[in-house]
């Protein structure tokens, strides 16, 4: 092979796996996975021009148009608190109490970051619809058929995953709520 | 025979890194061009669209928040300023964002910090705000303005939609 066309393969090559590694990687990342705080990962700039070249497409590409830090934290967990992803045919158990924030809500999406048709269409929990008695204790069923109490229904099956909103942080977006203050997310069982 | 592949395999290696960081660079942009021009088919340029409470069908966003009622202007600033109006809507929250085509957030007022309103004008370098707006200078000339509203399903919330689809976009005349 002639000089000329080994640099040519070669160049197409190293050009095509670097495209291709770059839309994995960002395929493969997870909203805001700068920061840990057990099953829930985060990360403080969205919509930031500080956000570095990463960040800013795996943002666009799971959550674009998300808020800036000041104005709404997202938290996002696509496993349980043992580590296992998270089941649509499983049940769970997400409990939490107060948030500090203005306001807050869980919702659940697939793994692409859509909404699960379910028959109920119910697809969050937040602060908004809870009874005064609830906001410092509350308890929500994750499972694919009817729960008694408060139920989030996850369809059928495949993974999902939940978002946590925080609008308005108390701390203006500045730190992470504490990893104990976040929602526990525990398997109940499988179907 | 190897040492005929290394300026060669030295090019892949290099290829592969400038790709790479091509790649991460457009992807934002790509991916907004494709939400301007959804939100673009929903209502057209420079005009606010007001859409329904997302459902499980909806795909003009990744990941909407189905507690939030979502009012959007995709704008283009190439003929002048774009005027975005906003008024007081009756709900526990509300905002008004503005992003780039580099998906970066150029501006964001909620009701808290504006209880009467917004009223901005969305410009591109070299453009002024008529009188009566608060300047926005947007880098590069196309983005969406985006409204959220909070509201809670389980209850009416038809005063709060009517209010919010009071909010505007138009280009400055």
């Amino acid at each position: 092979m002639r000089f000329g066309a080994r640099l040519a393969l070669c160049a197409l090559a190293g050009a095509l796996i670097g495209t291709g590694g770059a839309v994995y990687s960002v395929r493969a990342g997870a909203l805001g996975d700068q920061i840990r705080l057990g099953p829930w990962t985060t990360g403080r700039d969205f919509g930031s021009a500080r956000a570095s070249g990463y960040t800013r497409a795996v943002v666009a590409l799971r959550g674009l148009l998300a808020l800036p830090a000041r104005e709404a934290r997202y938290y996002n967990a696509a496993i349980d608190g043992a580590g296992d992803p998270l089941d649509r045919r499983c049940t769970y158990r997400l409990s939490g109490g107060t948030l500090p924030a203005a306001w807050w809500s869980v919702t659940l999406y697939d793994p692409a970051g859509y909404l699960v048709p379910n028959p109920a269409n119910v697809h969050s929990v937040g602060s908004l619809g809870l009874a005064p008695a609830e906001q410092g204790r509350w308890v929500v069923t994750i499972s694919p058929n009817p729960a008694p109490g408060r139920w989030l229904p996850s369809g059928g099956a495949g993974r999902f995953e939940l978002t946590l909103r925080t609008y308005l942080p108390a701390d203006g977006g500045r730190g992470e709520i504490a990893g104990d203050r976040l929602p526990r997310i525990e398997k109940l069982g499988c179907a | 025979m190897i040492g005929r592949w290394i300026a060669p395999l030295a090019l892949a290696l290099f290829a592969a890194l400038l790709a790479w960081h091509v790649t991460l660079a457009n992807f934002p942009q790509v991916l907004m061009r494709l939400a301007i021009g959804r939100v673009t088919q929903a209502g057209g340029e420079n005009r606010m669209a007001h859409a329904p409470l997302v459902t499980a069908k909806s795909r003009a966003i990744v990941r909407p928040s189905p507690d939030l009622l979502y009012s959007s202007c995709p704008f283009d600033l190439k003929r002048g300023p774009v005027l975005v109006q906003v008024p007081a809507i009756p709900a526990a929250y509300w905002s008004l964002s503005v992003f780039d085509e580099r998906t970066d957030t150029a501006f964001v007022r909620n009701g808290r910090e504006a209880p009467g309103g917004v009223r901005v004008a969305l410009l591109a370098a070299g453009q002024t705000a008529p009188a009566g707006y608060a300047p926005v200078r947007v880098d590069g000339r196309r983005g969406i303005a985006l409204v959220r509203v909070l509201i809670d399903r389980t209850r009416p919330f038809a005063v709060i939609d009517a209010a919010r689809r009071q909010a505007s976009c138009r280009a400055a005349r």
